[in-house]
């Protein structure tokens, strides 16, 4: 009886182990993308407008713009957010779920490596929602959905501009200027 | 069969001992780290922690060689050839019988005679090999006013040095093992903490 | 006795300890600088507004050189021996000739048959072909350098001259560049500041950026985290801190970079040291840790503390494909493309380029002396063209690792001949490239203007050319940390002839030393299980 109580606590415990060694990959996405910072950020903004569902752009933050005004370097970073009334009524209409608010607006980060490469790094939407109950689950798997349709890149198109929001700098505010926004 | 006490190890001796297991162990630990071997505490940490560590390890062994030939314990490493037959042979099948242990640990004999030998090699090759090749890869910078620079290779100095480690590491797995091959399986260790060694 | 014995134990120790101590402070002076470099508050004794030959009213750019040169007796000779005028160099160790008058490069590839356009940013007046004499006195340009109301504009196509008339620019586009007040600029001399070196020396290659990566129009204006020298609220450095001039002659030239310096800090106003490159205040040794001056003899300070360049946004040219110029747009007129960023990235007249911000750097050995690619030199195709080859190597001591921009292009050459070809690319004439789109002609007429043979047929040919970046000097924090390097896949992998820890090692001595710990390791516990075995056996 003890071994077999033994045994089942634990796996729990290597399954628990494992779960908080892969729980960051898991939760978050790092592709490589094949253009250079901008340019990705550019592409990505356009995928966005035309991925339907209410999607908007709803700012362009630039991080690094912040430690460089404190006298520092950073690689370059850019988060493009995203926003979709769709998705976020019912999240937010509901008060057992409101402090999902904090995820919003849905963000894609855009960044160079020390390897000179871009990469773009994601939230797992899908496993995200899961966590929160059907009516969020099943918000989030759509979300998952349309993110995936923000990445997927058409190199014959010519490079799109880069839309900056009305007011960016080190405090990031979110450009309410974009169209759409929540 | 009775148990007999003897003290074999002194103060200093204990201290040495220890705190120089404690320093290669360290260095081993980063030294494996600044050889690229895996990511630890971070190469610029690594690098500053094994030369801190190199540099006490210097201090200490210029205690223990005073003490050693201040006391006269330097005899304790003279090689001999007596026994040596005897303890291959106990390592190698009489351990494994219950077989008494052929060498006695007295005061003035406290190593047994592969001990001797193997400590030797460790003082007389594996550290003289590590301490001159670090020296140089410590003192890379200063080659061109020593006029060594035409004579030496990093390359080559941090291969011995890497060479040295890997023996030093050898010998450590294998000195540990050796530690519990006493009177009991602890016997050894106790010896090297309290001083007093069990003997049958 | 044991009295003796430890006293002497004690002396041992502390000698020991002493000799640590000293090792680990090995001669580090303190690198702080008692120097501020606040160039912009020097007050002149002249007030330039008050000279009764200055208070008129000039035509030319010319007739101001020559009221100039009333007080400067000696400046436009002094002028006329540097390479801003000459717009050439030859080289003290090889004897080669550069200059941008003579070599190729790939950005706008050559002057020759272009002087009209190209000599918007020569510091003289003119020189539109080559029957410019350089000994005309009155054509020395001083104002582009000493303009001190930042109004003073050179543009493309008057062979040097200012804008005399209010005239449109880039032609066709609605905007329009005022005439030059001459006698207000003339009123205005000072010492150069950031935007007189920055008037061309942050745009060249066409763009802003577009050139150097290092040197762009951030820096009038830098911020800490940019330069730490030019630093608008910190040092605030003017290019001429560094680049100190002796009769009007430019200290630290790329043509002739001193890359390799040794010894302490120069002296400030000691003339005999070049005073632009960064040991000369800093040392050769400015950390406090002897491992870091110890890198000194194989590494450039630039290499650790640019990390990156072109950390902005404005970002910098990483290649020109002049094989692409000539193509039209569908309706068959001139077609521009610009990229994500805003920066030009298609031009029917030149091509197509790619631009990067926050670029890392190509790694090289370098000892100062760079060949380049002349007008007429012979080159071996399809192998990409070196325009400039930074030379030095591992076993020279003379030699850093220094960062670089590697600017990588197309651009013609003549097949016959084997030479890169010179084209006529500015101008409104029958022949030159933008106007026309016919390589053919262009090519024709820039190889005639260079006196070279063309065979009438041409390709195009990949090129590099390779610069040593130096400016944009990041805070000390920002300084490349170790592991950026010392690691298997670091900033220096390609690096070779150096053996660095963490990067390198013998293959066969890890294999057999790993097989030997494991081995002693294997056969301990064997032997150990065995006595386990037989104890309970016994037992």
């Amino acid at each position: 009886m003890l071994k077999l109580f033994g045994g089942f606590f634990a796996g729990v415990l290597a399954v628990a182990v494992l779960g908080y060694i892969f729980m960051g990959s898991l939760m978050f996405r790092e592709i490589e993308s094949p253009f250079g910072v901008e340019e990705t950020v550019a592409r990505i903004q356009q995928n966005i407008q035309n991925v339907g569902n209410g999607w908007a752009l709803s700012g362009l933050r630039n991080p690094g713009r912040a430690v460089e005004s404190a006298g520092g370097n950073v690689l370059p970073v850019m988060m493009v957010e995203a926003c979709s009334t769709k998705y976020s009524a019912p999240i937010l209409k509901d008060d057992s779920v409101r402090f999902l608010s904090i995820l919003m607006p849905c963000k894609v980060s855009v960044y160079k490596k020390n390897d000179g490469k871009t990469y773009i790094g994601m939230m797992n939407a899908g496993l995200m929602g899961k966590m929160f109950g059907p009516m969020v689950g099943d918000v989030m798997s759509k979300v998952a959905e349309d993110q995936a349709k923000f990445v997927l890149f058409d190199p014959n198109q010519p490079a799109p501009p880069m839309l900056k929001p009305a007011a960016p700098g080190a405090t990031g505010a979110a450009g309410a200027s974009a169209p759409g926004g929540c | 069969m009775t148990v007999e006490r003897i003290y074999v190890f002194k103060k200093f001796e204990r201290f040495w001992h220890w705190s120089q297991a404690l320093l290669i162990i360290f260095m081993l630990l980063t030294g494996f780290e600044v050889h690229g071997s895996y990511h630890l505490f971070g190469f610029a940490d690594a690098v500053a922690m094994h030369t801190v560590a190199a540099w006490t390890l210097v201090g200490l062994w210029v205690f223990a060689i005073f003490w050693h030939f201040t006391t006269g314990e330097w005899k304790q490493y003279i090689p001999t050839t007596e026994k040596v037959v005897a303890m291959m042979q106990f390592y190698s099948v009489g351990i494994f019988k219950g077989a008494p242990h052929p060498y006695r640990p007295t005061m003035l004999k406290k190593h047994n005679p592969l001990q001797r030998l193997a400590y030797l090699g460790v003082l007389l090759f594996i550290g003289p090999l590590l301490w001159f090749t670090g020296w140089f890869y410590l003192f890379f910078g200063d080659w061109k006013a020593w006029g060594v620079d035409g004579l030496l290779s990093l390359e080559w100095v941090a291969f011995f040095h890497t060479a040295g480690a890997f023996m030093m590491l050898a010998f450590l797995i294998a000195h540990i093992y050796l530690t519990t091959t006493g009177h009991t399986p602890t016997s050894h260790i106790k010896a090297m903490i309290t001083g007093w060694e069990e003997v049958d | 006795m044991p009295t003796i014995r430890r006293a002497l134990l004690a002396t041992c120790g502390a000698a020991v300890m002493l000799t640590a101590l000293s090792a680990f402070a090995a001669a580090s002076p303190d690198p702080t600088s008692s120097l501020n470099g606040a160039t912009s508050s020097k007050k002149s004794t002249a007030d330039h507004s008050k000279f009764p030959e200055l208070k008129r009213k000039f035509k030319t750019g010319p007739e101001v050189t020559q009221a100039c040169l009333v007080c400067h007796t000696e400046a436009a000779k002094q002028v006329q021996h540097t390479k801003h005028w000459t717009w050439q160099s030859a080289d003290p160790k090889t004897g080669q000739v550069r200059g941008k008058k003579n070599i190729i490069n790939n950005y706008c590839t050559s002057v020759v048959s272009n002087e009209k356009d190209c000599m918007a940013c020569h510091a003289g007046y003119g020189w539109k072909d080559q029957s410019f004499d350089f000994s005309v006195q009155k054509n020395v340009d001083c104002l582009i350098c000493h303009d001190g109301t930042g109004t003073y504009r050179k543009l493309p196509g008057y062979a040097g001259h200012p804008v005399y008339k209010r005239v449109e620019f880039p032609h066709g586009s609605g905007r329009f560049v005022d005439a030059v007040d001459l006698g207000k600029v003339a009123q205005s001399v000072q010492l150069p500041s950031r935007s007189n070196c920055g008037s061309c020396h942050f745009f060249g290659g066409g763009a802003n950026g577009a050139k150097h990566g290092d040197m762009d129009s951030s820096l009038q204006h830098p911020e800490h985290y940019l330069d730490v020298h030019m630093a608008e609220k910190g040092l605030n450095f003017s290019c001429i801190t560094c680049h100190a001039t002796n009769s009007h002659e430019i200290t630290g030239s790329r043509y002739n970079v001193e890359a390799a310096r040794t010894g302490d800090a120069a002296i400030r106003g000691k003339t005999d040291a070049n005073p632009a490159a960064c040991q000369a205040c800093h040392s050769n040794k400015p950390h406090h840790e002897a491992r870091l001056n110890q890198h000194t003899e194989k590494i450039a300070c630039q290499t650790c503390h640019i990390p990156e360049f072109a950390r902005n946004n404005i970002g910098t040219e990483l290649s020109w494909d002049w094989s692409k110029a000539t193509i039209m747009g569908e309706d068959g007129k001139r077609m521009m493309r610009k990229d994500s960023a805003g920066r030009r990235a298609f031009d029917s007249q030149k091509g197509e380029w790619k631009w990067e911000s926050h670029v890392i750097p190509e790694y090289r050995w370098f000892n100062g002396t760079s060949t380049y690619k002349v007008i007429g030199d012979k080159i071996d195709p399809p192998k990409p063209v070196q325009l400039s080859v930074v030379g030095g190597g591992p076993d020279d001591a003379e030699s850093r690792i220094w960062p670089t921009k590697v600017h990588r292009g197309k651009q013609p050459y003549d097949t016959v001949n084997m030479t890169l070809t010179v084209q006529h690319t500015g101008g409104e004439d029958a022949t030159a490239l933008w106007h026309n789109y016919d390589w053919q002609k262009a090519i024709a007429t820039g190889m005639k203007a260079a006196g070279l043979p063309y065979s009438g047929k041409y390709d195009f040919v990949e090129t590099e050319l390779t610069w040593p970046i130096t400016h944009m000097v990041a805070p000390k924090e920002d300084a490349l940390s170790c592991a950026q390097c010392h690691s298997k896949n670091g900033r220096l992998k390609d690096i070779e002839g150096i053996y660095m820890p963490a990067r390198d090692g013998s293959r066969w001595l890890d294999i057999l030393g790993w097989t030997l710990a494991l081995l002693t390791l294997i056969g301990v516990l064997v032997h150990g299980a065995i006595r386990v075995v037989n104890s309970r056996k016994a037992g």
